[in-house]
């Protein structure tokens, strides 16, 4: 009996017909496809992309080299050296480096970080082409933060309530 | 002392009556949180966050302010202790500023891991927090006053230890603030302790000033290298660099202490200017080379000088602060090719009792003791410059006890003198002997007829009389010479008067030594007149000689003869007129570099695995605590390369602890040689220029203090150098 049904299953295309069925299924749905780099779907305010060092209105910078971040980072990713600065003698660090190889985007150190310095932004497609450039400078990582400071704060603002 | 009997959270237990409950608490361990109470300081109980439930009585009480009494239940965990020490907490959290991201002091905070006990995560307090002036201390203390909680600690550290009312409280309630009440830098020599009792970030390390968190550090034991006590500390590190270095505690030697000179040289190795590889001077222009190069020209040359004139023209000289392993290896190595001129004592003038007394250098008692001495002799001890933390000892004594001195320069004391003596340098064996007169008219059976005879002619005064007395009555007493008496042009003469007068007043008697090894170096036999362990030797030259004479070739290892000896001027121009000057050196600064020909690196201080004995004889060993930079090597390892490269026997160590191991057991085998003293030649009368040299300044003592900037920042760093040569006014 078993082998009779198989037989004719198979003669009949009936799993060809059935897959047929979705697809016809689908041909008539809306289209969420979306077409990257000029199409982007929509993200949460609470995404986790590159790293940025955010700076207060005036231009200074918001860290004070407390090294939460780097405590906290369960990947070793971040690196920190501090000292007083020169012109002020106010504790800033000296060296701040994000290896973005290593960083797996937990978002650690956005939470630890009681200034509200080292955030993850929106932006989640950049590419390297040379060796060593996965290395995050604090300039770099300054230089993000001013470039997109008005969506991060944005992005701040909206999440304020749940944190 | 009579006993009580009480009960702590259950535990029974016995208590000397007197005693507080924290110190019974602290003793088995119970916790008890606490901010102003410290056990070498005195009871202040102006925190009161030490509060616990006592059996009858209604209210909560301070345990560090409480004596224990007889059948007395103590709670430290019921809702009435815990309420207490909460509602105090609340007290402290008002003014504290939540700042913990940006102090030093964060994450080995007392205030803030207690304040994760028993504070609330909530402020009540709606009002404007007081703000306070941070004060400027000097280069060695970091302040931020607002954190302070006013525990007084750092208060009573100067007025009860030091001695130096240096920090005091002004203002009452809300509006105290500790300070210095005239705007100046701190400058006691032991003030950077106050950074480790402050409880709060209040008072941080200015050299590490925001340079890593606590929980970044790596710490090793060590011992520090900058005076003979061989105090005890922990080495804090991130990967090579040295952050910081604290009290170990040892309360046979530095208690919880540490002096700044010990605390903050460390500075020297990461911020001065390094020897990276080995160097060879070519046409007058220094060249980097490989180890190999650079060993073999030292062989070369050293064949060729040592050859042509039998190791009469070569001379080795050894800092004060090298390892005992790197003393003994270098005069195994250096008698091993047939030269005897081996010295570390660049600041010594009379080299007459070489051979005679101790091999051990040093005190013959422990140093504890003298916290207890009824009597102390000091002689020609500049304490607080030499080894501040004696000076501490030497204090504490004077609660009880007498302290009495012959010195011949205006001393800074931190404690008062019954009987003080102020004669010119080169009177000081005369002055010392006029007490040794005066002790054998009271105790007569002791000296021998020659040596009454030489002291025939002596006269003591009154107060003469009067120190020797204090010494014969009291049964703890002791003679403590300073560094000076080893310089002093008649040195065998003052050691044989105080080994004699304390022969006669029974009396404990020591001398200190500059730098952290002469002990060491001794032993090791890095001396022209005995090889290790007090062994025979051929005759060679002594420091003096070698300096004084010129030689064809010097040998130096960590040491800088031209600002270190007391034959500077000289020296320089030997050491700029050899033909060869080789140099085992960890620093590529200074002078060195203008008058060497070859300088090799070696691994500095904390770098390198070693032992040091102190002044009472404690060999203590230690690891290294980080690696050297660059190509540099532990000092041990390239003599031992050195000595290979000549194809000398027994040398195939393998590591420090063979070395040290192998000296030991030749010291243990023969012990502590003690040859007596002889009866000096009689007193001659020493000109008042060969007396009136100068010391070296506190910060001054060795390469590596020089170095250490923010110690030469301080106001001592300017008392370089102490002129010995005093104008009497009267």
């Amino acid at each position: 009996m078993k082998t009779v049904k198989q037989f004719l299953n198979s003669f009949l295309l009936v799993e060809l017909l059935k897959g047929l069925r979705v697809t016809w299924a689908n041909m008539f749905r809306r289209k969420v496809t979306v077409q990257f780099p000029e199409e982007r779907t929509p993200q949460s305010p609470r995404f986790r992309g590159l790293h940025a060092l955010r700076s207060y209105p005036n231009g200074e910078e918001r860290c004070i080299a407390c090294k939460l971040c780097e405590a906290v980072c369960p990947a070793s990713a971040i690196t920190i050296e501090a000292g007083p600065r020169e012109k002020d003698g106010s504790r800033r660090t000296t060296k701040y480096e994000i290896d973005l190889f290593k960083c797996i985007f937990c978002g650690f150190c956005e939470e630890s970080c009681p200034v509200d310095s080292i955030v993850e932004t929106r932006i989640f497609d950049y590419h390297f082409e040379n060796r060593g450039e996965h290395i995050m400078t604090k300039e770099m990582l300054l230089e993000v933060g001013r470039l997109n400071e008005e969506q991060i704060a944005a992005d701040r603002e909206a999440d304020a309530k749940y944190r | 002392m009579g006993k009580v009997h009480l009960e702590i959270d259950g535990n029974k237990l016995e208590a000397e009556v007197g005693s507080m409950i924290i110190e019974v608490a602290d003793k088995v361990g119970i916790d008890i949180p606490r901010f102003c109470y410290h056990k070498k300081l005195s009871v202040a109980a102006n925190c009161r966050m030490c509060m616990v439930d006592v059996s009858n009585i209604p209210k909560a009480v301070p345990a560090c302010a409480t004596p224990v009494a007889e059948g007395m239940i103590i709670q430290t965990k019921t809702p009435k202790a815990i309420d207490a020490q909460k509602s105090v907490m609340e007290f402290l959290l008002i003014n504290h500023p939540l700042d913990c991201p940006v102090c030093d002091q964060g994450g080995e905070c007392e205030l803030q891991d207690l304040s994760v006990g028993y504070g609330e995560d909530i402020s009540r307090f709606t009002e404007g927090k007081r703000v306070v002036e941070d004060k400027n201390l000097g280069p060695l203390i970091a302040t931020d006053m607002t954190r302070c909680i006013h525990c007084t600690r750092c208060v009573r550290f100067g007025q009860e230890v030091v001695g130096i009312r240096e920090m005091g409280a002004t203002g009452r309630g809300e509006h105290v603030e500790i300070g210095t009440y005239i705007e100046g830098a701190i400058e006691s020599e032991v003030s950077a302790n106050i950074i480790d009792l402050c409880p709060v970030g209040a008072l941080t390390a200015k050299p590490s000033l925001f340079k890593a968190r606590a929980w970044e550090l790596r710490q090793s034991a060590s011992i520090a290298a900058h005076d003979c006590l061989g105090s005890n500390v922990y080495v804090h590190h991130r990967g090579r660099e040295i952050i910081r270095v604290v009290p170990r505690e040892n309360e046979s030697i530095n208690e919880v202490w540490l002096s700044d000179r010990d605390r903050f040289s460390y500075q020297a190795l990461t911020d001065s200017e390094r020897l990276l590889k080995p160097r060879i001077k070519q046409n007058g222009e220094w060249q980097d080379t490989e180890w190999e190069t650079a060993l073999n020209a030292v062989v070369s040359e050293m064949k060729r000088i040592i050859g042509a004139s039998n190791g009469e023209d070569f001379g080795v000289l050894v800092g004060n602060n090298i390892t005992t392993e790197e003393s003994y290896l270098a005069q195994k190595f250096i008698r091993g090719v047939g030269c005897n001129n081996i010295d570390f004592r660049v600041r010594r003038r009379d080299f007459s009792g070489d051979g005679r007394g101790s091999v051990r250098s040093g005190f013959n008692f422990p140093m504890e003791k003298i916290d207890h001495m009824d009597a102390t002799l000091l002689i020609a001890a500049d304490l607080r410059h030499e080894q501040p933390l004696t000076s501490l000892r030497v204090r504490k004594s004077t609660g009880f006890g007498k302290v009495m001195a012959i010195n011949p320069f205006d001393g800074e004391y931190n404690f008062r003198l019954t009987q003080e003596l102020q004669p010119e340098a080169k009177m000081l064996a005369q002055e010392f002997a006029a007490v040794l007169v005066a002790a054998d008219a009271i105790n007569p059976d002791v000296l021998s007829a020659e040596a009454k005879e030489w002291l025939n002619g002596i006269e003591a005064n009154d107060t003469h009389q009067q120190i020797a007395k204090n010494l014969v009555d009291n049964e703890a007493s002791c003679i403590l010479m300073g560094v000076y008496v080893q310089e002093h042009p008649q040195a065998e003469i003052i050691n044989w008067l105080a080994e004699s007068l304390a022969s006669v007043t029974q009396s404990d008697w020591g001398y200190m030594t500059l730098g952290c090894n002469a002990a060491g170096n001794k032993i090791a036999g890095a001396v022209p007149m005995q090889s290790a362990a007090g062994g025979k030797s051929e005759p060679g030259k002594n420091a003096k000689q070698m300096l004084t004479s010129g030689l064809k070739s010097y040998f130096l290892i960590n040491c800088e003869p031209d600002v270190e000896s007391v034959w500077s001027k000289q020296a320089l121009q030997n050491l700029q007129n050899a033909e060869c000057v080789i140099a085992l050196t960890p620093f590529a600064d200074g002078r060195v570099p203008e008058y060497a020909d070859i300088m090799l690196p070696i691994a500095g201080c904390y770098e390198t695995s070693g032992t040091y004995i102190n002044v009472e004889g404690k060999w203590q060993s230690f690891a290294a605590s980080v690696s050297a930079p660059g190509d540099a090597r532990p000092g041990w390892k390239v003599l031992r390369v050195l000595a290979n490269l000549f194809e000398l026997s027994g040398f195939d160590y393998e590591s420090s602890k063979q070395v040290i191991d192998e000296l030991h057991e030749k010291f243990e085998a023969v012990g502590d040689i003690r040859v007596a003293r002889k009866v000096p030649p009689p007193l001659m009368q020493v000109s008042e220029q060969e007396a009136s040299r100068e010391c070296l300044g506190l910060y001054m003592v060795d390469p590596m203090v020089r170095r250490a900037k923010a110690l030469q920042q301080t106001p001592k760093a300017s008392t370089h150098p102490i002129s010995i040569s005093r104008v009497k006014t009267i």
